[in-house]
């Protein structure tokens, strides 16, 4: 039973359940079983929801035997990064040592959706301290300890959404929910070799999610599948009233390609400073890609891509934290740069974040302009294999690093999916990004579907995981 | 809109991180041992390099913020 099912995909476990060749209960337990077991294994989990899963799995399990099924996500279990909001005694951390007992009485908005579809919470997820917000520079930065990557015991899983990552790779759930400020989503997503969705800014609510960054901020799915993680996002999406920001666009996971060649574009230097693995599995997937669609070279002009999204992340998350940045409970955090790091940003003027403001309006249209003729921009989804357990975390957001794609789609809010593509020396997985245009969710996942469907690496799983 | 600049020399922008880093030390050097301000002053430096890349793209006095304020009242 649970060979079969616990590396299924969203969608093939649903029709079991359809059907009724599954029990709700016995997958609830199984991943369950998992999560208790293996979890500690990677610092995967924050809190097993035992008793709430098995309440859900059980009301599940009785809808679908009276003839209710909700669709493709009904008893089906799943994780949440532990910046959802989740009621009934279960603690919220933030993955934050000051927060690691606080609790709230209502659920996020996503944890909502996700109920009404009949899916099963069975665990809130390991996370960055505070989404990696106050500056850390290592993967021992949560209070759960650093995430641990299911492919290689010494390899960060992160970040931020570590355990979310983890969680799906290591088959501890089928899918997780997880939040993207600035790489947030794709990162762990491509360390840990699954598929990650982040959707377009104002596509989920945010409703009881931590603030890390009011207008960068997004939740999105991580799954085994690029079509699973469509079949999450109909779920979570739609516009919600709490959150002014979603709209009201309904979001349909298509089951068919467009019905002609995609057209892809490539960013000119995407691939400076990426390892030598990375490019070279990049050009294989260009390969693929070129037997379903057209590539072509395509350009930006030249403005501080990273600069502007930087200097944005930097003010907001100083606002809104500046109570414990001010007060110094910050020094209560994990990594040691968590402790001051953030009182530099006193340094952030509101003229020069204002400027970054427009600046973002400028990034918008231009970004609009060249992927208007396309149907994704491609890129790999990381420059590297996954960080060493005990070295440093390179990052855009810090300037270690540069990141024009991860700048540019959060900077104006564009969704993409990130897909494995090979593997690195280390035996790490590598990944692939298609990014779209803002709304085109369906298009970039049927781009990456369309990926997966030509090649294997989303059926390879980590050893030593029984 | 102009094109940016490149990054300034640390010599250029030294006395505004100098001038950033006195703010910091006057509101929280109390909490702050000589290793953590010496990170400080790391942050500011990227910060400030950060600023006066945004500060060199000219806009036109038409180009708003991307992010719309609505004016509210609260629905019946």
């Amino acid at each position: 039973m649970a060979e079969q099912v616990v590396f299924a995909s969203v969608r093939r476990l649903g029709e079991l359940i359809r059907e009724r060749r599954l029990s709700p209960v016995t997958l609830a337990e199984t991943f369950l079983e998992r999560l208790e077991r293996l979890g500690p294994r990677y610092n995967a989990v924050v809190t097993v929801t035992r008793a709430r899963a098995l309440e859900q799995a059980r009301r599940a399990e009785a809808e679908i035997a009276a003839g209710r099924y909700r669709g493709p996500l009904h008893g089906i279990p799943y994780g949440a990064k532990d910046l959802l909001a989740t009621s009934g005694g279960i603690p919220t951390t933030w993955g934050a040592a000051p927060f690691r007992d606080r609790v709230f009485d209502f659920d996020a908005t996503a944890i909502v959706k996700l109920e009404a579809a009949g899916a099963v919470l069975c665990a809130k997820l390991a996370m960055v301290e505070l989404a990696g917000g106050m500056g850390y520079r290592q993967p021992n930065a949560a209070f759960t300890g650093p995430g641990v990557n299911p492919w290689s015991r010494d390899a960060w899983s992160g970040g931020s959404s570590s355990g979310s990552g983890s969680a799906v790779a290591a088959g501890l759930v089928p899918f997780a929910i997880g939040s993207e400020t600035w790489g947030s989503i794709l990162s762990p997503a491509g360390n840990c070799g699954v598929a990650g969705l982040r959707p377009t800014y104002g596509r989920v609510s945010r409703h009881g999610a931590m603030a890390l960054c009011w207008t960068l901020d997004k939740l999105g799915p991580l799954a085994l599948t690029a079509d699973d993680c469509g079949l999450v996002l109909e779920a979570i999406a739609g516009r919600d009233p709490a959150d002014p920001t979603t709209v009201d666009r309904p979001f349909r996971h298509g089951a068919t390609a467009p019905g002609r060649p995609f057209h892809f574009g490539v960013l000119r230097g995407v691939t400076e400073g990426a390892e030598e693995a990375v490019r070279e599995n990049f050009e294989r997937s260009l390969a693929v890609l070129r037997q379903i669609g057209t590539v072509e070279e395509v350009a930006l002009p030249d403005l501080p891509y990273d600069d502007i999204t930087r200097t944005i992340l930097f003010a907001e998350a100083a606002s809104a934290f500046e109570d414990m940045i001010e007060s110094g409970a910050i020094r209560g955090l994990t990594a040691p740069e968590d402790h001051y790091t953030a009182y530099a940003r006193d340094a952030i003027l509101a003229k020069d974040y204002v400027k970054a403001l427009r600046l973002r309006g400028v990034m918008a249209r231009e970004a609009d302009r060249v992927l208007a003729p396309l149907d994704a921009l491609v890129a790999p989804g990381r420059a590297g294999e996954a960080a060493r357990l005990d070295g440093e975390v390179r990052s855009a957001i810090r300037g270690t690093a540069r990141d024009v794609m991860g700048a540019v789609g959060n900077g104006a809010g564009l969704p993409a999916v990130a897909v494995p593509n090979g593997f690195g020396p280390r035996g790490l997985p590598t990944s692939l990004q298609f990014m779209g245009r803002a709304w085109e969710e369906s298009t970039v996942l049927a781009a990456a579907r369309a990926y997966q469907s030509r090649t294997d690496w989303h059926e390879r799983h980590p050893a030593d995981l029984t | 809109m102009s094109e940016p600049e490149t990054s300034r020399p640390p010599e250029a922008i030294r006395p505004e991180v100098e001038t950033m880093l006195a703010l910091v030390r006057e509101r929280y050097g109390s909490r702050l041992s000589p290793d953590e301000l010496a990170g400080v002053r790391t942050a500011i430096e990227g910060i400030v390099q950060a600023a006066h890349a945004l500060r060199a793209v000219r806009l036109g006095n038409g180009e708003e913020p991307g992010q719309a304020f609505a004016a509210y009242r609260a629905e019946p």
